[in-house]
């Protein structure tokens, strides 16, 4: 059976004439496919809600309460494990050193004020070598180089505040 | 600014209160989808629920440029689909209303005609009972064109479909609905089938 455009307007749920609507009644008379699809458009459009059983939003909350502790608790269980996780693998990556360091104090002193008084007699030549080339540099240097030099710290150095300003200041609005 | 805008803002900048506000004005609404998806009071309580815990962790996420209403339905929409994905439900239950008086449809006391309303109730179980034949995506834009009157547009947000594509599940599940609601009053009444006409 052809059930157009019958089955069009029952599905749109197209506005249709008078004659038209005769012609649907005729159609829907022969037809039980047309006739299911009007029955349903109707008590589909006669649907009606269900409510839920009272006290929804008390049960809500405290289904938020439980949720919230179990989720604080997990955070908690993480970061425990996590610390215990990274102090394990610490003791395991620094136990021999440990164990070497125990068991002689003298021989890992007497390396680390070594290694203490490298770091001071370098930093001193640094300074010594800086200060020289200080000296010196002068006497090469154009003012005009001075001058480029000195406004191109400052233009950085005002980049860097203005960037670190905007970066930390308090966030306006949401 | 709207009650329901200020307590979304409130809730956003971590008001309970005004959540919970929120909790009450649309959890018929989240309720009755979650039902009408799953067919069972209890499950549709849980999903409910749940639907209303995950509004509440993404709140952050919502664009209030939307409506809140259609925000929340499209949670519950999706937490339903995958649920029903994920678990096919053998038993479907319409004990809720099954009985006379129960205590969560919404009647209509002032019904001129009490046996004509018995009518269209029974008419609208069988029609929830055959919602459950239909694909879950289906059955969600189903319900949220007649039981919401959401348009085209609205449904394909909601569900993440083009408006063709709902439109073309519209058409198709009305008409699995049909054919299966034919079906099943020819094998309730088989003599009056060949006999009587339905009038429009």
């Amino acid at each position: 059976m052809n059930h157009l455009p019958f089955e069009e307007w029952l599905l749109n749920n197209n506005r249709i004439t008078l004659e038209q609507q005769r012609d649907l009644d005729l159609h829907l008379r022969t037809c039980a496919y047309c006739s299911a699809l009007a029955e349903t458009g109707k008590v589909l459009s006669t649907a009606k809600m269900v409510t839920p059983a009272p006290g929804f939003t008390m049960r809500f909350q405290a289904r938020l309460a439980e949720r919230k502790i179990a989720e604080r608790r997990r955070k908690l269980w993480g970061a425990a494990l996590f610390t215990l996780g990274g102090l394990v693998l610490l003791m395991w990556m620094i136990g021999p050193y440990l164990a070497s360091f125990i068991a002689s104090p003298a021989t890992w002193i007497s390396v680390v004020v070594g290694w203490l008084v490298f770091v001071g007699t370098t930093l001193f030549a640094l300074i010594d070598a800086g200060a020289v080339i200080l000296r010196m540099i002068p006497k090469f240097l154009p003012p005009f180089a001075w001058l480029v030099l000195l406004s191109t710290f400052a233009g950085v150095g005002l980049l860097w505040s203005v960037s670190i300003w905007r970066f930390v200041r308090a966030p306006q609005g949401v | 600014m709207t009650d329901e805008n200020a307590w979304v803002l409130q809730a956003q900048q971590g008001n309970d209160d005004a959540f919970t506000q929120l909790v009450e004005a649309y959890q018929k609404p989240v309720y009755n989808l979650c039902y009408r998806m799953l067919g069972e009071p209890e499950t549709a309580e849980d999903a409910a629920q749940e639907t209303f815990l995950r509004a509440y962790q993404n709140l952050h996420r919502y664009d209030s440029s939307r409506s809140f209403g259609t925000w929340i339905l499209s949670i519950a929409a999706h937490y339903c689909i995958d649920r029903l994905r994920k678990k096919k439900f053998s038993v479907f239950s319409m004990d809720a209303e099954d009985e006379d008086g129960t205590p969560f449809e919404v009647a209509d006391p002032a019904s001129p005609d009490p046996e004509a309303e018995s009518v269209k109730k029974e008419d609208r179980n069988r029609l929830h009972l055959l919602l459950k034949d239909l694909d879950a995506t289906d059955r969600a834009a189903v319900i949220m064109r007649y039981w919401y009157d959401y348009s085209e547009v609205e449904i394909a947000q909601s569900l993440k479909l083009t408006v063709s594509a709902v439109k073309s599940r519209l058409h198709r599940s009305r008409k699995a609905l049909a054919g299966m609601w034919q079906e099943e009053k020819s094998r309730a009444h088989p003599e009056r089938r060949s006999r009587e006409s339905l009038a429009f």
